[in-house]
């Protein structure tokens, strides 16, 4: 682009006689530093009309064009004003500092001179080719001339990409700002990425410039100047130990460059033809060295966080419902490998139901790292009712600058659940439970305790001898039961001849009673006994009623019965003689020959009826 | 009177024989195991059984390991008595174990609810219920025959004809479930890996290979050779000392 000069010059006198407008005369270059073979531009500014204008002798330069005159009028207000410039395009030869010296310009009838101006050479070949050496407008320009490259030599020695790291050796997740850096002399009329690096062996992320435009620079490296402009800048995080080189990036570049026949010439390079030939520039590589983190001193439950932290914890409420939600936070914040903190292990009370957290991060990346925050939130549903306790969580960080850990404490929480909704209680319990009895069915059931009647193979119960014997009993039981009650249905159909029977037997009862009175000497007992046996057996056997009962009935009926009348009259008299027995005592005749007449008596009878 | 006069004729548990059970109980508690299998094995190999000593003899074998015994021991146990969950589980969770996987041949739903029903209870349990069904049958009706009141009489025949029946059913059921065993021989394979064979010789076809702890049925004895069929329905023959009865 080419510079527009339009501006007025009026020559003043130096002098303060003359009038008002202040007529300066000023020299200006475009550089201060340039190197050689490198132009640079020199102006001569008046801001009024003059003549005889004296350029210095620019000596140690050569002059490459000019004197570019200009002039400009300006009529504002009806003030007239003008002004001029003269300016020169200059190459410097040698390295070496020089001076510009003043020129001069007669403005009305004054003298006017410039101050010099220093000029440092350094030294420099070939120039990156750009016209837009000062204009204000496109700033991110290289702001020198530039020359074509000369075909046949290096490249590499013109047009470079440095890998620069602000630290070379760091701790594992320590974090490192890699910059990829252009270092060029030649014209660059293109490029292209060919292949970003991988960088294995760390975890990166790219720091985003907004804005889209290249900025230039200059530089001196290693004694020459070039221009220089970040291509790429990435955080980097190292994950593992050991010695790593950076992956280059490699990049194609067109450069113009000037042809073989205008070789020496410098105005060649300039006026003549060229060609843009592509080149691929790698970068160079880098080595970093990692340190593993020391293992004295690791705190339990580090999480890898490498840098400088802080955090903090927080709750929603302390006081819920049982199933209602409640919101956990830790927010850690600072700057190192934010994003690759593993969680946390917290301890949460076994009665609540707890959700995986979630991670917001507001982290940003600059030139100094990754910094910011990360909030986990837990979402924490409780059970059961109770006073629960959240324990603290543990922190712990690594900071590379002290080489030390820090463990960062936090509080605990104290949380009250009051008794929840019997509803959810109810269906939220028996889906954990039923899970759990499955899972425990895994092993075989336990022997048993006890021995279970051990016999002998072949002796068991079923189809022994013993199962048929029991078998066949119930049966026969019931036969034998049938045929006993046929006879002694039969037995007893007569009920008369049933008492009757049953009297000896009643009687013998009360003689055999009698007999003990008569062992024990109890004779009134005794007697009593052989009167009632007597009695009772005559009632039962002629059945006559206790009540009706007396001698001559039994006399009657003994009768009927075809007793015979001594055998009666016996009867009668042993009778009357117990009775008598009873009350006084008897002689004549002993109880044992009383007793064995009443059992005669009772033989007889039975045998007559 | 004559009841209980049998009564103690039935009591045969000799106190030694408790004791070999109770050493072995104490071992397995103490998970050791070989000397549990050593103690239960001298009651079974002494000749005594019953379903503890089986199951617990198999439970032994199987947290020892051996998985073939275990199962046998387990079948020995079902054998008497078949209603038994715990024996039922541990067969399952055994033969989870085993190498071989073999899919049921598909029962006819009636027999295998007829099979159910009859191995409900153990021979012993059906034994003593028939004869405490026959007895009180035989005692009710000797209450009908001597009772007075009509509807004592009624009830009372009624009621004994039932019981009489109940104990004829039982009786029944177990003659079954002793015919269903003396029919559906079983045995254990205890070879780790054994061919069977197409015929019952060596040099006849190999059909399948199985592995031990397999279940296989008995069909035939044919010399030191065994015709098997497997639960898939498949048949073939197999050297006698390869397999143990149940």
């Amino acid at each position: 682009m080419k510079r527009v000069y339009s501006i007025v010059l009026l020559l003043l006198l130096q002098s303060s006689l003359l009038f008002a407008a202040d007529i300066r005369f000023t020299a200006s270059v475009s550089k201060t530093e340039v190197s050689t073979t490198e132009q640079f531009e020199v102006t001569f500014a008046i801001n009024g009309n003059g003549d005889r204008f004296t350029p210095p002798s620019f000596t140690g330069f050569l002059v490459v064009a000019g004197p570019n005159v200009s002039t400009s009028m300006s009529v504002i207000n009806g003030n007239a004003s003008s002004s001029m410039e003269y300016s020169y395009v200059l190459i410097a030869v040698k390295p070496g500092t020089y001076s510009i010296g003043p020129a001069s310009i007669v403005v009305n009838g004054k003298q006017l001179s410039t101050k010099p101006i220093n000029i440092k050479v350094v030294k420099g070949q070939a120039v990156p080719q750009n016209n837009n050496a000062a204009a204000p407008q496109r700033q991110n320009g290289p702001d020198s001339r530039v020359t074509m490259h000369k075909p046949g030599t290096d490249i590499s020695k013109s047009l470079f990409i440095r890998a620069d790291v602000d630290k070379k050796s760091v701790y594992l997740g320590e974090q490192i700002t890699l910059t990829y850096k252009l270092y060029t002399r030649v014209a660059i009329v293109g490029s292209e990425p060919e292949k970003l690096p991988d960088l294995n062996g760390f975890y990166s992320q790219d720091i985003k410039n907004p804005d889209q435009n290249v900025h230039w620079r200059t530089e001196v490296y290693n004694g020459s100047k070039f221009n220089v402009a970040n291509i790429k800048q990435t955080i980097l995080f190292p994950e593992r130990g050991g010695d790593i080189t950076l992956d280059p990036i490699s990049f194609f570049f067109v450069v113009r460059e000037a042809n073989a026949a205008s070789d020496d010439d410098m105005f060649g390079q300039f006026f003549g033809s060229y060609n843009d030939v592509k080149y691929r520039i790698k970068s160079t590589p880098v080595v970093i060295h990692v340190k593993p983190l020391p293992l004295a001193g690791k705190p339990d439950g580090f999480g890898g966080a490498v840098g400088r932290f802080s955090i903090s914890t927080g709750i929603d409420k302390t006081e819920l419902k049982a199933n209602e939600p409640l919101n956990y936070k830790i927010k850690i914040s600072g700057t190192g490998n934010l994003k690759l903190i593993k969680p946390l292990n917290t301890a949460f009370p076994p009665d609540f139901e707890k959700y995986d957290p979630k991670t917001i991060d507001t982290i940003v990346e600059n030139v100094n790292g990754q910094s910011g925050s990360r909030t986990y939130t837990y979402l924490l549903i409780p059970r059961h009712q109770g006073n629960f306790t959240i324990d603290p969580v543990k922190f712990s960080y690594f900071n590379p600058g002290t080489g030390k850990y820090v463990s960062l404490p936090t509080k605990p929480f104290q949380i009250k659940v009051n008794k929840g909704l019997a509803e959810n209680n109810v269906t939220a319990y028996s889906s954990t439970d039923k899970q759990d009895v499955k899972l425990l069915n895994k092993d075989i059931r336990y022997i048993k305790p006890d021995d279970g009647n051990i016999i002998k193979r072949g002796e068991g119960f079923y189809d022994s001898g013993l199962y048929y014997g029991l078998l066949a009993f119930g049966p026969l039981l019931f036969l034998g039961a049938l045929a006993y009650g046929s006879w002694y249905e039969r037995a007893n159909s007569d009920i008369v001849k049933v008492k009757s029977r049953k009297a000896s037997k009643i009687a013998a009862k009360h003689l055999a009673s009698a007999q003990t009175q008569l062992s024990a000497k109890n004779s009134t007992a005794f007697y009593e006994n052989v009167f009632k046996g007597l009695y009772g057996y005559l009632s039962d056997k002629l059945n006559i009623a206790a009540a009706d009962l007396n001698r001559e009935k039994i006399a009657t009926e003994l009768k009927t019965r075809q007793l015979d009348e001594p055998l009666i009259n016996e009867l009668l008299d042993t009778l009357d003689l117990c009775d008598m027995a009873r009350y006084a005592p008897v002689s004549g005749i002993s109880e044992q020959q009383i007793f064995d007449k009443a059992k005669n008596m009772i033989n007889e009878i039975e045998d007559k009826i | 009177m004559l009841l209980l006069a049998l009564v103690p004729a039935l009591a045969f548990c000799d106190d030694g024989t408790s004791a070999l059970f109770k050493k072995g109980n104490e071992y397995y508690a103490k998970a050791q195991y070989e000397e549990a299998i050593a103690s239960y094995q001298k009651l079974v190999d002494g000749g005594y059984q019953s379903v503890p000593v089986y199951f617990n003899l198999g439970n032994a074998y199987y947290k020892n390991g051996d998985i073939a015994p275990a199962l046998l021991y387990y079948e020995k146990a079902h054998k008497l008595s078949p209603g038994d969950d715990d024996i039922k589980l541990n067969l399952q969770l055994a033969n989870l174990k085993t190498a071989d996987k073999l899919d049921e041949a598909p029962e006819f739903f009636i027999s295998k609810w007829w099979h159910s029903f009859i191995l409900t209870f153990s021979l012993g349990t059906l034994a003593v219920l028939s004869v405490l069904s026959i007895l009180a049958g035989s005692g009710v009706l000797i209450l009908y025959r001597f009772t007075q009141s009509v509807t004592v009489k009624k009830a009372s025949f009624y009621t004994a004809i039932s019981l009489v029946f109940l104990g004829l059913v039982f009786i029944f059921i177990a003659g079954r479930q002793a015919d269903y065993f003396e029919s559906h021989q079983q045995a254990i394979i205890f070879s780790t890996s054994v061919t069977i064979k197409s015929a019952p010789v060596h040099t006849s076809k190999d059909l399948f290979i199985l592995h031990d702890g397999t279940k296989v049925e008995v069909l035939e004895h044919n010399n030191d050779w065994i015709k098997i069929r497997l639960v898939n329905g498949n048949e073939g023959w197999i050297a006698a000392n390869d397999v143990r009865d149940i």
